[in-house]
């Protein structure tokens, strides 16, 4: 099989490896040491880490930056990019300057509304201009074209051609679930070589969607690689159920962290059961971790589902 | 529907301070549909102006009119005798007969009372809700008969995004409606959800607001 | 309370629905003195007939209240109409307020097989009200 990127996850995928990938979210300020010492924590730990780009709509430090600083202390990023704040133009010319410092693995995604503002936390800018001039579907088509056409959106011609390893999301769970197998199906004939969904707690539910999607063939032309975020309370789970869309978390593991007498060690037992459990699933390629602020969590957790040391490729 | 709603009181207030004698003119069309700029919204709005002006010591004589409809010159025209005594204008009409307004009487100051939101429908009793965009290039015909660009919040083209509540709301607002989640209902009682499977491609915007200001032009009517 | 006479003395305007007055009462408009203010009367034949630009429109004129009398909200004529009343009012207090007026100067009483002297009453609750607000202020200034 003929690599598109040769990336550090594009490869774990391609020896057949069960990948791992993490999250680096940029500081709300110019803080390039914070980068860093993220980057220190989490080094060794994962394939490839996702640097956001500006989420919930909160600006933080660029996803183009943050990545190029993740890169330079030997980690491999994914950049991440909305359809929110920038136009075609401002998004060709940023996924160029990308490759051009050497960024590889790009993840297209919508991005929250420009209202969301940290859900309510932070001010954030609910009066900023939504750009959304293309939406995630056709960013993947661009990056394709871009890779395999050496064309640019409107067809003119790239003077070379950018290796990317295109990333997508899916909410396997979000309504209409009977349209998002669909979706998923869109995103991969649209350029989307992986997959990072949504996060997992209803394993059983989550089963059924990747079903079908298996048997239409596309776990086979995309890596699906499930997300999971580290719950540390029975109250954060509940937050989730209520208030993320696409997250479905079962009552027993909400009770289960309830009653339990250190709920962040059973939020760390619970995280490598789900592991274990998604991996076990037809056409899991890897998983998507997600400890938000507080990502130490992951040094444990990590070696406790067996998923280190990482592949050398 | 175009609609409109009133500026915040104390703007309003602040334009017309210091003025002396203020036409305060309404339209009947679009903007009296949607309560904004009726004859009834500027008998409301003059009294509570010329009071609140009147409160903070800078009294403002307000007098008042409805056109038939502000974006024709033929319904200002009775209004040319009553705009030469004022030294100002408000229009409670939308931002097209406020203009034409304005243009009609380019020596007068000239202030808007509404800011004009969108084209919307009135979905029921003191509800408004967004159906168009003017996009300039419709897609109705593919997303059965739903608009994704004005009524998704993110003009999504191919399918909802991972917002979508439980509920069917859309991230913004669980009074917003996801209306992806509508076009694939429409889709599935039609027994069409193959029709929503194909990749949009990029949309030309050039024929929308963002591609500049609309000129359109009809040589076989023409004078 | 009986307030000296040459204190304030609050002119409450009444909009009364007909429909809140006893069967035995006679409809009656115009002014009816009360203890320390004056009520001027106004019938309705529904409460839902008053618009938020009457109650501007009156205020300007220089009440210092306005006392709207309603039917019960779920004994109303016209079903919905003394409830709608009730939600207009509330919208014009909502003006008020943004144009740093007075909204306690508006207010609203429901009541069944109401006597004149009870409607009266009703409008004596408002004068209480507006009294410590002092007389409206645009008495005199617009026309
Ligand atoms: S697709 Fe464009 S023209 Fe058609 S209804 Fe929507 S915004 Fe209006
Ligand atoms: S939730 Fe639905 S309507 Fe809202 S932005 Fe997403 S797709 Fe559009």
């Amino acid at each position: 099989m003929s690599l598109k990127a040769s990336t550090n996850l594009e490869k774990v995928l391609a020896a057949g490896q069960f990948a791992l990938t993490a999250e680096i979210g940029p500081p709300r300020g110019p803080d390039a040491e914070v980068v860093a010492k993220k980057a220190a924590l989490l080094k060794g730990l994962a394939d490839a880490y996702n640097i956001t780009d500006n989420q919930t709509a909160v600006v933080r430090m660029s996803s183009i930056a943050a990545a190029k600083l993740v890169l330079d202390a030997g980690l491999e990023p994914v950049m991440q990019m909305t359809c929110r704040d920038r136009n075609r133009i401002a998004m060709q010319s940023d996924l160029l300057g990308a490759s051009a410092l050497g960024l590889r693995n790009v993840l297209a995604i919508s991005g929250d509304h420009q209202r969301a503002g940290a859900g309510g936390k932070l001010k954030g800018h609910p009066g900023a201009k939504g750009v959304y001039d293309v939406d995630s579907m056709q960013l993947l088509a661009i990056l394709k074209g871009m890779r395999d056409e050496g064309l640019q959106a409107s067809g003119d011609e790239l003077t070379s051609r950018p290796a990317f390893f295109i990333g997508a999301a899916w909410t396997p769970l979000g309504p209409p679930k009977e349209f998002r197998v669909t979706r998923l199906a869109k995103k991969i004939a649209a350029g989307a070589d992986f997959i990072q969904t949504q996060a997992v707690y209803d394993v059983k539910a989550f089963a059924q969607q990747l079903a079908q999607a298996h048997d239409q063939g596309l776990t086979e032309k995309a890596a699906i690689l499930p997300g999971i975020i580290v719950p540390r309370s029975a109250g954060m789970l509940t937050y989730m159920h209520n208030n993320v869309p696409g997250v479905v978390v079962p009552a027993e593991l909400t009770a289960r962290l309830k009653g339990a007498s250190d709920p962040k060690a059973e939020g760390i037992k619970v995280t490598v059961e789900l592991i274990q459990a998604v991996r076990e699933l037809p056409g899991v390629k890897g998983v998507h971790l997600q400890a938000i602020e507080a990502e130490e969590l992951l040094r444990e957790i990590i070696p406790a589902a067996g998923l280190t040391p990482r592949p050398q490729v | 529907m175009i609609t409109a709603e009133w500026k915040p009181i104390p703007e309003l207030v602040g334009y017309l301070r210091g003025h002396q004698k203020v036409l305060l003119l309404g339209c009947a069309t679009c903007v009296a549909e949607c309560a904004a700029g009726g004859e009834r919204e500027v008998e409301t709005l003059a009294p509570l102006l010329r009071m609140a002006l009147a409160k903070e010591g800078s009294p403002v004589e307000i007098i008042t009119g409805t056109l038939e409809r502000q974006c024709e010159p033929e319904f200002i025209e009775p209004f040319v005798p009553a705009a030469e005594g004022v030294d100002a204008i408000m229009s409670l009409a939308c931002g097209i007969g406020m203009q034409l307004l304005a243009e009609r009487f380019p020596q007068i100051a000239f202030y808007p009372g509404v800011n004009t939101t969108s084209l919307s429908l009135r979905e029921a009793p003191g509800l408004w809700t967004t159906r168009c965009a003017a996009c300039g290039d419709c897609v109705l015909g593919e997303t059965f008969g739903l608009c994704p660009v004005s009524r998704c919040a993110k003009s999504l083209l191919n399918g909802p995004c991972g917002g979508t509540r439980t509920s069917g709301s859309c991230e913004i607002s669980e009074d917003t409606p996801c209306i992806w989640n509508l076009i694939v209902e429409r889709a599935k009682a039609r027994g069409q959800l193959d029709r929503l499977s194909a990749v949009r491609r990029p949309k030309d915007w050039s024929n929308s607001p963002a591609g500049g200001p609309k000129r359109m032009l009809r040589e076989d009517l023409r004078p | 309370m009986a307030a000296p006479a040459n204190k304030f003395q609050p002119r409450i305007t009444v909009l009364y629905c007909r429909q809140c007055l006893a069967a035995d009462a006679q409809p009656f408009e115009g002014r009816r003195p009360g203890q320390g203010f004056a009520a001027q009367l106004v019938l309705l034949p529904c409460s839902s007939k008053m618009q938020v630009h009457n109650l501007m429109r009156i205020l300007e004129k220089g009440a210092d209240g306005l006392q709207l009398v309603a039917c019960p909200d779920n004994a109303c004529q016209h079903l919905v109409g003394s409830m709608r009343a009730g939600k207009r009012l509330a919208y014009a207090q909502g003006l008020l307020q943004q144009a740093g007026l007075e909204p306690e100067r508006l207010g609203l009483a429901r009541g069944q097989g109401l006597s004149l002297e009870s409607i009266t009453e009703m409008a004596g609750q408002r004068a209480e009200a507006v009294r410590p607000l002092g007389p409206n202020p645009l008495k005199g200034v617009s026309s």
